[in-house]
């Protein structure tokens, strides 16, 4: 298990939506959430593997943009 | 193609680049900008490649929504009209029937004793004939244009002639009594023809909306709200909000919304209902679950693979509705006949007319206006309208006391054609629940200790093979005795001690894996428990198989002699199962059935009908299941078992009650007895016109003087009506087997 944080610009609750089938279908990925107070809207991952960049594209192939928040 | 839509949920400037973005790849798809201030987005794109269905569900995948007018509204707006017109019916009906009753006792029992009886037998026919009748002449007035005919036309003739000719005689009574002849009135035909034919049409309108109610409830099969998780958080949605992709939740008992793939958890559920496999199968990470089928135990966390109209039980409405819409409708004998009965009535009326003018005797003028009426009247189509819907209703009640619903009387018209059966396997030859077949004891163990502890550890399990045993244990009065641990081992059975000693109960995989030694003789067996299509348990005492229990979803007691009974009758029998092959093959030799297919879909059963009708086929389908509901609406003749889903049911013409296949040859002898009442009404409503029709018209006058009395012709008319009623009540007694 990891945890795995990044920065996006996901900011409001339709964008949640049109990430969560993307994000759903990852099998690395057990939970995640996106803190849409945070000025950087951070999303917090729990990862099975060491996969980040699954994410990264996942993220991308929906439409925001995502960094990894070392 | 560019075109301006609405788009609905978009709440930040992100979302609109977020459908761009998800848009703009797919393929056919030249353009797309998304006008975030406006809620709108301009799409150019390519209609053969990707119509805009395709662009709105696209869309809704990611949380929005493309506003386009959907058939959705379309279809309500449709089954709201239809409802408007069974309510406007059911209205005329009540109008017509309150009115009809007076005039029909004043005419029938109280003439001569009331003063004015003529005017208010004219007020009272006039609502009668002005409402509830209208339809007729006005449909009536539409053929005519065309020059056609038919039971409208006939109605609206011989109800409008006799309320005419009524109506002079009442006004004007001095025009007949001058020329020596009686003024009768007809108001009472003229009501009471309406009201019979109009409540004939009600009857057939509401089997007609009875069919959408089976698609209703299917609908009905998903549920309203949903557990979701949504950032992180559980939430409860409603059903129209899932997005594809989303994480459901599932707890026992939860009908399936979407179709999906399990990420979490393990369960059982049931899918008899798309698979026609009676036992809940196992869902663990990774297997493909349904919309519609029911979480048994456990939870599970689901993705949606497949949501609204994608989902296999959305294709499943799509097919019923398709099957009950291109139904051919109901072939109106009467209304044939009287195609060709209306032209000859009015052309026999008018050379009645024409000859009395120029032939007749002194007054002339009066002969040719009267003889006419009274052809016309004596052809009321009274009998006619009676003699198919009386039959019907007499044959449904009588199918009804035998525990056969007949639904749907086009089903009962055409049960006695069948010559093509499909019998669907579970719930419909086997009893749809696994049940213990077989208890086989190694010769050197104490059956009723173990039986005793296989009670015991079963209780515990949550398997429902394991609930079938211990039924069966129950049934066969097993004490219970307190074991001292158990242990469930998923997908392989489950372990127990009792007095120190550890017992085992579980599949063939579970017995190798411990390293436990079957016995030859119980292997052998097992085996051939195993060729006959049942699943086998092992009951393990210590590291040896001491006893085998077969499990198996039974054939009904009645299925071999119903099966038999309808072969000898000439009806060629299939059976289409979602089996496996080697459970079909054994049914389908156990029962003495030819023709079986296994793996069937739910599909593929109703294009499986279909093809069988191509080849001219009388196809019947008796099922059960929502996964026979596209067949049982397809076939000719859909045939649901009582104890099978209300889907199946509403889809099918005929349930029994029973679930009893011997009830299927009862129901077509039902049909050929009341076929057979159909044909000998229609023979009686005739006979009397044709020895009738000619003395009205006056043939006798020439040989012997003599005319017939309109009211003579009258009472002729209301014989006919009797003698269809009381040979249709005559069905009532005869002896179905």
């Amino acid at each position: 298990m990891t945890i795995v944080k990044y920065k996006t610009n996901i900011h409001c609750g339709s964008c949640i939506k049109s990430v969560t089938p993307v994000l759903n279908n990852l099998d690395n990925i057990d939970l995640w959430k996106v803190d849409l107070e945070h000025d950087d809207k951070i999303l917090e991952v729990t990862l099975d593997d060491e996969d980040k960049n699954s994410v990264v594209e996942a993220v991308k192939s929906a439409g925001f943009e995502i960094e990894e928040i070392q | 193609m560019k075109e301006e839509y609405k788009v609905a949920g978009m709440t930040c400037a992100s979302c609109a680049i977020s459908i761009e973005t998800y848009l703009k790849p797919q393929k056919g798809i030249l353009e797309v900008a998304v006008n975030y201030p406006n809620q709108s987005v301009t799409i150019s794109y390519d209609e053969n490649i990707i119509p805009l269905e395709t662009i709105g569900n696209k869309v809704k995948e990611i949380g929005f929504k493309l506003i386009l007018g959907t058939k959705e509204d379309t279809k309500k707006e449709f089954e709201a009209l239809e409802e408007k017109r069974l309510a406007t019916l059911k209205k005329k009906l009540i109008f017509a029937a309150i009115f009809s009753v007076p005039i029909f006792i004043m005419s029938m029992f109280l003439m001569g004793k009331i003063p004015y009886e003529n005017w208010i037998m004219m007020a009272l026919a006039l609502p009668v004939l002005f409402y509830s009748g209208a339809e007729f002449y006005t449909i009536a007035w539409k053929r005519l244009k065309s020059f056609s005919t038919n039971m409208d036309t006939l109605v609206a003739l011989s109800t409008g002639i006799a309320f005419l000719f009524s109506v002079f005689n009442t006004v004007n009574p001095q025009y007949f009594l001058s020329k020596g002849l009686v003024p009768h009135v007809y108001f009472e035909s003229a009501v009471i023809i309406i009201t019979l034919i109009l409540l004939g049409r009600f009857f057939e309108e509401k089997a007609k909306s009875k069919t959408s109610s089976a698609i209703k409830k299917l609908m009905g099969l998903k549920p309203k709200k949903v557990t979701a998780i949504r950032n992180g958080e559980e939430k409860v949605i409603s059903y129209d909000e899932i997005l594809k992709g989303e994480l459901i939740i599932l707890k026992p008992g939860d009908k399936i919304p979407v179709d999906g793939k399990v990420k979490k958890g393990t369960s059982f559920i049931d899918e008899s209902m798309i698979s026609g496999e009676p036992i809940p199968v196992e869902k663990m990470k990774g297997s493909n679950v349904f919309a519609g089928t029911i979480n048994q135990k456990g939870s599970l966390r689901i993705i949606a693979t497949k949501i609204g109209d994608e989902t296999l039980l959305s294709q499943i409405i799509k097919l019923v509705e398709e099957a009950q819409s291109s139904k051919p409708a109901i072939q109106k004998l009467a209304d044939k006949i009287a195609g060709i009965f209306v032209p000859i009535v009015i052309g026999l009326a008018v050379v009645t007319s024409v000859l009395w003018y120029l032939l007749g005797p002194d007054p002339s003028i009066t002969y040719a206006l009267l003889t006419p009426i009274t052809v016309l009247i004596i052809a009321c189509p009274c009998a006619l309208g009676l003699a198919t819907p009386t039959a019907l209703m007499v044959g449904i009640g009588k199918g009804a006391q035998q525990g056969i619903l007949i639904k749907d009387a086009q089903a009962l018209e055409t049960a006695y054609k069948i010559d093509t059966l499909i019998l669907d396997k579970t719930g419909t030859i086997t009893e749809g629940k696994p049940k213990v077949t077989d208890l086989i004891w190694d010769k050197n163990t104490v059956s009723t200790e173990l039986e005793k502890v296989v009670f015991a550890i079963e209780s515990e399990s949550e398997h429902p093979i394991a609930e079938a045993i211990v039924a069966h244990l129950k049934m066969i009065d097993t004490e219970n005795v307190p074991i001292d641990s158990f242990t469930s081992i998923t997908g392989l059975g489950a372990e127990g001690t009792f007095k120190n000693e550890l017992y085992r109960i579980g599949n063939e995989s579970l017995m190798i894996q411990k390293e436990i030694t079957i016995p030859t003789e119980l292997s052998v067996k097992a085996n051939s428990l195993k060729s006959e299509a049942k699943t086998v348990v092992y009951v393990a005492h210590k590291n040896r198989v001491v006893g085998l229990i077969a499990v198996a979803d039974k054939v009904k007691e009645t299925t071999l002699a119903a099966i038999e009974k309808l072969q000898q009758m000439g009806i060629e029998i299939h059976m289409l199962t979602g089996d496996n092959e080697q459970t079909a093959k054994a049914i389908a030799n156990k029962v003495g059935i030819k023709n079986y297919q296994a793996n069937v879909m739910p599909a593929d059963k109703g294009a499986f009908v279909k093809e069988l009708q191509a080849q001219g086929k009388v196809v019947a389908m008796a099922g059960d299941g929502i996964n026979d509901s596209h067949a049982l609406a397809q076939a000719d003749v859909g045939i649901a078992m009582g104890s099978g889903t209300d889907i199946a049911m509403e889809s099918a013409g005929i349930t029994l009650m029973h679930s009893d296949l011997k009830q299927i040859s009862k129901a077509i002898q039902l049909s050929k007895a009341t076929m057979k009442t159909i044909k000998q009404n229609l023979f009686w409503a005739f006979i009397y016109n044709l020895i009738v029709i000619p003395i009205a018209a006056g043939v006798l006058f020439p040989i012997n003087g003599f005319l017939l009395n309109p009211m003579i012709a009258g009472a002729a008319m209301s014989m006919s009506s009797i003698s269809v009623l009381s040979n249709s009540l005559r069905l009532k007694n005869k002896n179905i087997n």
